[in-house]
C-alpha cells in the first residue's frame, strides 16, 4: 500500500513538474524577441498586404496610432517578429489568429484586448462566449475588408452570428419575425456579444427596456397596466421568430388562456374549431375569441391602456 | 417589496467595491458601440445573393479556418486601382445600378416582408469612398435603394482614430395584410368617416349584417402598413488614448395604419369589428458618454433620453354596427355612432448608467466590475372622459347617465401623472488562483419602482367601476348604499355592505419589482485545450400585486469545450433550472377590486368573488423545472470542407401547474456544411429542424350560487335539479351554502360546482420547423455565378381534449369540433441566382433573378373572405393572407467600379 502510494506521489509530483516547466517555458519563446517592423513583414506576407491594406486596421495604425503599440502595425497584433523571420516554421514564435496556428485562444484574445479592452467589451470575462472560449478571431477578420464594418468574417453582423447559431438562423425565417434576413436589424441591435450583465447578452438592463427602445409606444407607463407585459415581453412574444402572427409564443387565444381563466365571463371557455367564420358557414357559431385577431379582437390595447375605461384593455 | 436589509447590504457593498475601486483609479482606449442601430444599415437587395460579391481573388491561397474551426471565407480581390483627386486623397466609387420587375403574386405579404420590391428604375446600391493615407482622413457615402421605402444611406467622415462622424437614414416598411377591407377613409388620420354605411347601423343588428354583407361584397381589399424612417447622426471621438466620447441623436416616425379592431357593450361585446389603427409616431433619442480605459481600469458612463409622441392622440372611428347595449338603459343602440379611443400616450425615458471595471493583479490577478444604472420612465398624458355622448336620457343602476361621463370631471384624476423608475446594481469579482482555473462571482439587483395611483369611481355621481366602450357597457358596483360616500373608499369600507359584485375593478395595480441574481463560476483550463465551467445561479423575485409575492430560481450549469482534435472542436453544455416559491395566491389584486369594499355575499350568485382555479398557476410564476443540453461540434472534415452538428434539447415542465401552461418542450438539431475547394469555387448548405411540445390545461367554470345543489354525473353532466340525463346515474352532489362556498366553488375538483374537473379541458400545440439552404458561388474568368436555394416549412398542429357532455356539446357540434385545429402552416421556397459579367476592371453587369413560391395557412382567417359578417355585431375585414403565391423578381444592373 506505502509502495503503491509513493508511486502515486511520485507520478503527481512528476506531473506538476512537468506542468511547471510548460507553464513556464512555453510563453519564453517569443518573449526575447523584438520588432521588426511591417515592411519587412510584408516581404514574406506579399499576399496579405493588398488586403490588409483596406481595413480599418491599416488605415488607424499606419495613420494615427494611438500608441506605440499600434505603430508596430502587423507585430502591434501579432507580436514582435525578429524570432519568426529567423525560424517561421516555429508556430510558438509569433501570434497567430487561425486555427491551424495554434496560438493559445487566451493569448490571441489579450492581443487584441490589448487595445480593445474596456468599452463595450467591459464583461467580456465571464460571458457566454468567452466561457466557450469563443477567440475574437472567430467572429472578427481584421486581415480583409469583408465588411463595411467592425472587421467582421462575414458581410454582415447578423452572417456573421449565423456561422455559429444556426438554430436562430430558422427562427429569423418564421412567419413572423425581426426583420434580420431582410437587412434591416441585425443580432447587435439587441445583443452585445461581448458580454453584458444579463444571461442574453442583452445590450439594456432588462428585456422589457431592450424592446421598449425601437417599441416605444409600448413603453408606457400606463393606467391600466397588463402585469405580463410590465414585467417581461417575452411572457407573450418570442424574440427571434414564430409560425404565429406577431412573434407569439402560442396561437391566441390559447397563449391568453395561459394565464386567464377566471369563473366569469369567457376566457377559461373551451375555444374550438368549430368557431371560425368557415365553420359558421357550415352551421357552427362563430366567435370573437377564435376568428383574426381573436382576443385582442376585443381587448385591443394590450400592451396597457390609458383610457380611463380601459381597465380591460378595450380602448 | 420587503427586503430592505437585504438591499441596504448589497448597496452598501457594491458602494463600498466602487469606492475601493474609484480610489485606485487610473487612466484607456475603448471603442463606443453602443445604441440600437446597427451601422450601416441594409436592406434585402444587399443580403445573399442578391448582393454583388466582390471578385474572388483566382490566386489566393486557399481560405484559412478560425480558432474554432470554421472556413474564412474566400480571399477576395483587392482594389489596388484607387483613383485620386489631389492632396493625397483617394478614392474608389462602386455603383450598381439598372431596373427591377417583379411578377405574379408580388403583393403577397410574405413576398413583401419589410423590403419594397416596385418594379422601376433601381439604384441598388452605392458606395463612396475616399481616403487620405498620410493624415487617415477618411469620407464615405454608402447607400441603396434611394426613393423606396427600404432605402438606407450612410454619410460618415472623420479621421481614424481620432474623430468620426456618422449620419444614417433607414426606412423600413412594415406590411400587415393585404387583403383589408376597409369601410372608412382617414386611415392614417385621428378620424375615420365611414364612407358608405350609416354610423350607428341601421333599425336592427340583422339589417346591419345583411348591409354590411353587401357593402363587403362589393369593397376591394387594401394593404395596411407603415413604415418606419428613422435618421440620426453620431460622433465619436477619440480624445486620447485613453478617453472616449460620443453623442448621438436619432429621430424615428412611423406612419401608416395597421389592423386593430373595436368592441361595444359589454364584457361578452355587444359588437365587434376590425379597423384600422392610424399610426403616427415621432420618438426622439439622444445618447452621450464617454468611456476611459487604462491597464487598469475602464469606466464607461452613459446619459440617453428617449421621447416617444404619439401624434394621434385619440382615434375616432365611425361605427357601422348596431351594437348591444349593456348596463346603460334609455339609450338606444343607434346612438352609439362612434368609439373614441385613447391611443398610446406620450412618454419620456431617461436613464444613466455607469459601468467600472479594475484589474486587480495582486488579488490573484483579479478583475472587479460594477454597474449602477437609473432609469425614469414617465408619462402624463391628458385623461380623455370617458366618452364624447351626453347621454342624455339615460340611465346606469337607476342614476342619471346625462352628462356626468362625456367629461372629465368623471374622473378621480384628470391625469395619470405615473412614472416608473428602474435601479440596476451589479457588482462582479473574477479572480485566477492558477494559470488554470477562474472564479468569478456576481451579484446583481434590479428593481422597478410604480408610483401609479388612479381610482375608478366617478366623482359627478359616486359610482364605483368604469362606463365602457364610450358608454355602450358599464362595470359597476350597484350598490346604492355607497353612493353616499361620494368615492371615499375608506367611508365605503366602512359600512360594512357587501358590494353587489367581487370582480370589478376599483383602481389601478401599480405592478413592480425586485430581482437579484447571484452567480458562482469556476472554470478549469488545465486540460490542455479544453476547459471545464461550472456556474451556479440564482434568481430571486419579489413582486407586488401578483399571484406570488416571491420566487426563486436555483440554475446549475455544466460547460465544456475542446479544441483540442485534430479535425474536431467540441461545444457541449448542460443547465438544470428549478423555480420554485412562496404561495399561490389566486387573488393578487384584492384590494383593487370591489371584493373588498366590505363583507362576502350571503346570497346568489357568488362566482364573481373568484379570480381563478385554485390550481391555476401563471407561466411566469409558476414552479418550473428545466434542462437544457446544448451541443456542437465543428468538423473538419479535409483542408477546404468543414461540417457542423449543433443541437439544443430543452425540456421545461411546470410540476404544480394543473392548470394554465404544464409543459413546453424543444428539440433543435442543425447540420451544416461548407466546401470550398478553390479560390472560385464553393458550395455549402444545411438543414434545422425543430420541433417542440407545449401543453396546457383550461376549464369551462359552471357556476356556483347560494342555496343551490349542484349534482354530477357519470357522464360529466352537471346540473342543479337531480335529474340524471339518459344513460348516466348520479356521481355525487355538493350543496353550497354561506359556510362553505368558497371552498365548494374556490378549488377545482370532481365535485366542485364552479370549476369541475369535468369541464377542464387539454390542448397540446406541437411545432416543427424545417429550413433547408444550399448555396453555390462560382467564378470562372469574367463571370462569377452565384446561387442558393432556400425552404422554410414551419406548422403548428393544435390538439385538444375534452368531455362534450360536461360542456354540453350535441353531437352535431362535436363532429364539426373534432380533435383539433386545422394546422397553421407556412411553406416558402425561395430560389436566387445571380450571374455578373466583368467587361473588364472597371464595369460589369448583373442579372439578378429571384422566384419565390410558397403558400400560408392560419386557422384564424379560415372563411373570413367568404364570410367576413358571420354573426350580427361581428365583423372582420381582415381575410389575412392569400393561401399560396408564386411571385417572382428580376434585376438587371451596371456596375461600375471606380
Amino acid at each position: 500500500m506505502n509502495r503503491y502510494r509513493r508511486s502515486i506521489r511520485s507520478e503527481l509530483a512528476c506531473a506538476a513538474l512537468a506542468l511547471l516547466v510548460l507553464v513556464i517555458a512555453s510563453p519564453a519563446r517569443a518573449q526575447d524577441a523584438t520588432y521588426i517592423g511591417e515592411a519587412k513583414c510584408v516581404v514574406c506576407h506579399v499576399e496579405q498586404k493588398p488586403n490588409f491594406a483596406h481595413t480599418a486596421h491599416a488605415k488607424a495604425m499606419r495613420a494615427n496610432p494611438a500608441n506605440e503599440l499600434q505603430a508596430k502595425v502587423c507585430e502591434a497584433c501579432h507580436g514582435p517578429g525578429s524570432r519568426h523571420v529567423k525560424n517561421s516554421e516555429d508556430k510558438s514564435l509569433i501570434i497567430g489568429f487561425t486555427r491551424s496556428w495554434g496560438t493559445p485562444i487566451e493569448t490571441q484574445n489579450s492581443q487584441c484586448l490589448a487595445c480593445h479592452k474596456g468599452g463595450q467589451r467591459l464583461f467580456w470575462s465571464g460571458s457566454t462566449h468567452e466561457m466557450n472560449r469563443v477567440a475574437c478571431a472567430d467572429c472578427h477578420n481584421p486581415m480583409a475588408k469583408i465588411s463595411d464594418s467592425s472587421s467582421l468574417r462575414k458581410a454582415s453582423i447578423s452572417e456573421t452570428c449565423e456561422t455559429c447559431h444556426a438554430q436562430q438562423r430558422t427562427e429569423f425565417r418564421r412567419r413572423s419575425h425581426m426583420p434580420v434576413p431582410e437587412g434591416k436589424m441585425s443580432c447587435a441591435d439587441c445583443h452585445n456579444p461581448h458580454g453584458s450583465v444579463t444571461r442574453p447578452l442583452l445590450k439594456a438592463d432588462s428585456v422589457n427596456e431592450l424592446c421598449t427602445a425601437c417599441h416605444a409606444e409600448k413603453r408606457g407607463p400606463f393606467l391600466w397596466e397588463h402585469a405580463p407585459v410590465r414585467e417581461n415581453c417575452t411572457n407573450c412574444h418570442v424574440p427571434h421568430g414564430s409560425n404565429h402572427d406577431k412573434l407569439l409564443v402560442a396561437a391566441r387565444p390559447f397563449l391568453c388562456q395561459q394565464c386567464h381563466s377566471p369563473p366569469v365571463g369567457h376566457p377559461g371557455q373551451f375555444y374550438r374549431a368549430d368557431q371560425t367564420a368557415a365553420a359558421a358557414i357550415q352551421g357552427g357559431t362563430q366567435s370573437a375569441r377564435i376568428i383574426g385577431r381573436s382576443c385582442v379582437n376585443c381587448h385591443s390595447a394590450v400592451h396597457g391602456s390609458n383610457h380611463p375605461s380601459g381597465t380591460r384593455l378595450q380602448r | 417589496m420587503n427586503s430592505p436589509t437585504r438591499l441596504r447590504s448589497i448597496i452598501s457593498i457594491i458602494l463600498a467595491g466602487t469606492a475601493l475601486a474609484q480610489l485606485a483609479a487610473l487612466p484607456v482606449l475603448a471603442d463606443s458601440a453602443v445604441g440600437v442601430d446597427t451601422l450601416p444599415p441594409g436592406n434585402a437587395l444587399n443580403t445573399g445573393v442578391a448582393r454583388a460579391t466582390p471578385d474572388a481573388d483566382p490566386e489566393a491561397s486557399p481560405p484559412k479556418r478560425s480558432p474554432i474551426g470554421r472556413l474564412y471565407d474566400w480571399t477576395y480581390r483587392p482594389r489596388e486601382d484607387a483613383r485620386s483627386f489631389g492632396g493625397g486623397w483617394e478614392y474608389t466609387v462602386d455603383v450598381e445600378a439598372g431596373g427591377l420587375y417583379t411578377s405574379g403574386d408580388d403583393e403577397h405579404i410574405l413576398f413583401r416582408r419589410y423590403k419594397d420590391l416596385d418594379s422601376g428604375l433601381y439604384l441598388r446600391r452605392f458606395t463612396f469612398e475616399a481616403d487620405q493615407a498620410d493624415d487617415g482622413d477618411f469620407f464615405s457615402v454608402i447607400g441603396g435603394s434611394p426613393g423606396y421605402d427600404d432605402q438606407y444611406w450612410q454619410v460618415s467622415g472623420g479621421r481614424h482614430n481620432v474623430w468620426k462622424a456618422t449620419a444614417f437614414l433607414n426606412e423600413t416598411p412594415a406590411y400587415f395584410t393585404s387583403n383589408f377591407r376597409s369601410l372608412w377613409s382617414g386611415a392614417g388620420s385621428d378620424y375615420l368617416p365611414l364612407l358608405n354605411m350609416t354610423p350607428g347601423g341601421l333599425a336592427t343588428a340583422a339589417a346591419t349584417q345583411a348591409a354590411l354583407r353587401t357593402e363587403l361584397a362589393g369593397t376591394g381589399d387594401s394593404t395596411l402598413s407603415l413604415t418606419r424612417t428613422k435618421y440620426g447622426a453620431r460622433f465619436d471621438f477619440t480624445l486620447n488614448d485613453k478617453w472616449k466620447a460620443y453623442a448621438s441623436y436619432s429621430n424615428e416616425e412611423r406612419e401608416g395604419a395597421r389592423p386593430y379592431a373595436m368592441v361595444f357593450g359589454g364584457a361578452g361585446g355587444g359588437g365587434n369589428i376590425e379597423i384600422p389603427e392610424s399610426i403616427d409616431y415621432d420618438t426622439m433619442d439622444m445618447l452621450a458618454g464617454i468611456q476611459y480605459v487604462d491597464p487598469r481600469n475602464a469606466f464607461n458612463l452613459q446619459l440617453s433620453a428617449s421621447m416617444f409622441r404619439n401624434d394621434i392622440d385619440t382615434q375616432t372611428i365611425e361605427n357601422p354596427l348596431t351594437i348591444t347595449v349593456n348596463t346603460i338603459t334609455g339609450i338606444p343602440a343607434t346612438a352609439f355612432t362612434t368609439a373614441r379611443f385613447d391611443q398610446y400616450p406620450d412618454n419620456d425615458f431617461l436613464k444613466a448608467k455607469a459601468e467600472f471595471a479594475r484589474q486587480l493583479p495582486k488579488f490573484w490577478n483579479g478583475r472587479l466590475t460594477a454597474v449602477v444604472a437609473m432609469t425614469r420612465s414617465e408619462q402624463d398624458d391628458g385623461l380623455i372622459a370617458p366618452t364624447t355622448m351626453a347621454l342624455t336620457g339615460g340611465l346606469i343602476n337607476g342614476i342619471s347617465t346625462a352628462n356626468v361621463w362625456n367629461t372629465t370631471g368623471a374622473l378621480s384624476d384628470s391625469s395619470p401623472e405615473t412614472q416608473i423608475d428602474t435601479t440596476l446594481f451589479s457588482l462582479g469579482l473574477a479572480v485566477h488562483p492558477g494559470r488554470s482555473l477562474s472564479l468569478k462571482a456576481d451579484a446583481r439587483y434590479y428593481e422597478t419602482d410604480n408610483s401609479l395611483e388612479y381610482r375608478a369611481c366617478n366623482p359627478l355621481t359616486g359610482q364605483w367601476g368604469r362606463l365602457t366602450n364610450d358608454g355602450s357597457g358599464g362595470s359597476f358596483v350597484n350598490t346604492p348604499a355607497y353612493l353616499a360616500a361620494a368615492c371615499d373608499l375608506d367611508a365605503v369600507r366602512a359600512l360594512g355592505i357587501v358590494p353587489s359584485a367581487g370582480n370589478v375593478p376599483i383602481a389601478a395595480v401599480p405592478y413592480e419589482y425586485e430581482q437579484m441574481n447571484y452567480s458562482l463560476l469556476a472554470d478549469y483550463r488545465g486540460f490542455g485545450n479544453s476547459n471545464l465551467s461550472l456556474r451556479l445561479e440564482r434568481e430571486e423575485f419579489d413582486r407586488a400585486y401578483r399571484e406570488r409575492a416571491s420566487t426563486e430560481e436555483n440554475r446549475i450549469k455544466l460547460g465544456y469545450t475542446n479544441r483540442g482534435f485534430e479535425r474536431a472542436t467540441l461545444l457541449l453544455s448542460y443547465e438544470y433550472t428549478d423555480r420554485g416559491g412562496s404561495g399561490y395566491v389566486v387573488e393578487p389584486h384584492e384590494e383593487f377590486m370591489s371584493a373588498t369594499m366590505g363583507p362576502g355575499p350571503t346570497t346568489g350568485n357568488v362566482a364573481s368573488w373568484f379570480h381563478n382555479i385554485d390550481t391555476f398557476r401563471k407561466l411566469d410564476m409558476a414552479d418550473r423545472r428545466q434542462n437544457i443540453l446544448n451541443a456542437r461540434v465543428n468538423f473538419l472534415v479535409t483542408e477546404t470542407l468543414d461540417v457542423a452538428l449543433s443541437g439544443q434539447l430543452r425540456d421545461v415542465s411546470y410540476p404544480d401547474s394543473d392548470y394554465g401552461r404544464r409543459s413546453a418542450d424543444q428539440t433543435s438539431v442543425s447540420l451544416e456544411a461548407n466546401y470550398q475547394p478553390s479560390a472560385t469555387f464553393g458550395v455549402w448548405g444545411g438543414y434545422t429542424w425543430q420541433t417542440g411540445d407545449m401543453s396546457q390545461r383550461g376549464l369551462q367554470a359552471n357556476a356556483c350560487a347560494i342555496g343551490a345543489t349542484y349534482y354530477f354525473f357519470s357522464n360529466g353532466a352537471i346540473n342543479t335539479t337531480g335529474v340524471p340525463p339518459a344513460g348516466t346515474s348520479l356521481v355525487g352532489s355538493t350543496p353550497v351554502t354561506v359556510a362553505n362556498f368558497h371552498d365548494a366553488c374556490g378549488m377545482s375538483g370532481p365535485l366542485s360546482p364552479l370549476y369541475p374537473t369535468s369541464r377542464s379541458w387539454d390542448n397540446e400545440q406541437q411545432d416543427d420547423y424545417h429550413m433547408a439552404n444550399i448555396g453555390l458561388r462560382y467564378d470562372v474568368k469574367r463571370l462569377a455565378l452565384d446561387v442558393s436555394y432556400t425552404y422554410v416549412l414551419g406548422r403548428t398542429e393544435i390538439d385538444y381534449r375534452y368531455n362534450p357532455a360536461a360542456l354540453g356539446l350535441t353531437a352535431v357540434q362535436v363532429a364539426m369540433i373534432g380533435s383539433g385545429m386545422p394546422d397553421q402552416v407556412m411553406e416558402v421556397s425561395t430560389f436566387d441566382v445571380g450571374l455578373e459579367y466583368r467587361f473588364s476592371e472597371t464595369v460589369s453587369t448583373r442579372l439578378f433573378a429571384r422566384h419565390e413560391f410558397g403558400r400560408i395557412r392560419d386557422w384564424h382567417y379560415d372563411g373570413v373572405a367568404q364570410n367576413p359578417v358571420p354573426a350580427v355585431n361581428a365583423a372582420y375585414l381582415d381575410a389575412g393572407p392569400d393561401y399560396r403565391y408564386d411571385a417572382s423578381l428580376f434585376g438587371i444592373f451596371m456596375r461600375v467600379q471606380l
